[in-house]
């Protein structure tokens, strides 16, 4: 559950953040691209991604960003929206028919609470971490 | 791809981005993002997704560099300096920070930012990316 307003108190170090799951599929890697305008076959061409080396389409890296940017909101609210951070690499592909989960635990804080660092991942359902990275937020309060 | 365009040091032509009511509605079916539409509705604001607004820096530089199929994303660093609204327009500009070669690809990272229309930077970003060879 989203706090209205996130503040420092809302916050400990070793709290989960609220994890999200999404089903992947093919049309919503295409529903991606149209909104994006990220046509690379690689994402949206079966065939050409079948001759490449990941053997068949994955899913944008902006797409799990935009997963974890979900979780994030939904954590820190505004604050994410202003001053927040992220920093990820990626470290596997997501392909469709994957079950994806974003999810997140806040590792320090600091300046009195004000500023949160989190680490953050999305992995598939077999527990694969396909994006790790780390996350920065100012908190009010 | 222009090989020229990647050399490091390499500016990229400033992109004109705006999200509108459409593409920001498209951009969250999309994502499925429920997050962002209740935090608008409880503040009263229509604040455009920030990973819609770093996609969308990020297309044009893409589209700038000319990117080959096969090319692969392989870190993103982003910081949002402050919320988007709906509507907003922004310039985004790109220029190549690091380039080298490795195993057959050519690895680059390229800075990005995005300002608003009075110069006012609301996004701040890295990206790297792997090209094969």
């Amino acid at each position: 559950m989203r706090p209205a307003k996130s503040t420092r108190e809302t916050w400990t170090v070793g709290r989960d953040l609220p994890s999200l799951s999404k089903a992947l599929t093919q049309e919503k890697i295409d529903a991606y691209a149209r909104a994006s305008g990220d046509f690379n076959p690689i994402h949206v061409d079966p065939a050409f991604a079948a001759g490449t080396f990941f053997g068949g389409t994955i899913a944008h890296g902006m797409l799990l960003l935009a997963y974890l940017s979900e979780m994030l909101t939904e954590a820190f609210g505004g604050a994410w929206l202003s001053g927040g951070r992220l920093k990820a690499r990626f470290k596997g592909v997501a392909r469709p028919g994957d079950t994806l989960t974003v999810r997140g635990r806040v590792e320090r804080m600091q300046d009195e609470g004000r500023r949160l660092f989190a680490t953050v991942e999305c992995v598939n359902q077999a527990g694969d971490v396909l994006v790790a990275g780390d996350a920065e937020v100012r908190l009010d309060g | 791809m222009d090989n020229e365009l990647l050399e490091k040091g390499h500016r990229f032509p400033p992109v004109s981005i705006v999200l509108d009511e459409a593409g920001v509605s498209q951009y969250l079916e999309a994502v499925e993002d429920a997050a962002l539409p209740a935090l608008c509705r409880d503040e009263g604001r229509a604040w455009a997704p920030p990973m819609a607004v770093a996609a969308l820096a990020l297309r044009g530089l893409m589209e700038a560099m000319g990117l080959p199929p096969g090319a692969v994303h392989g870190s993103q660093e982003f910081e949002f300096r402050r919320p988007v609204a709906v509507g907003e327009r922004l310039a985004s500009r790109a220029w190549v920070a690091h380039r080298s070669q490795r195993s057959g690809w050519l690895a680059l990272a390229v800075e990005m930012e995005a300002t608003d229309e009075a110069g006012e930077a609301v996004l701040a970003g890295r990206a790297s990316v792997l090209i094969p060879q």
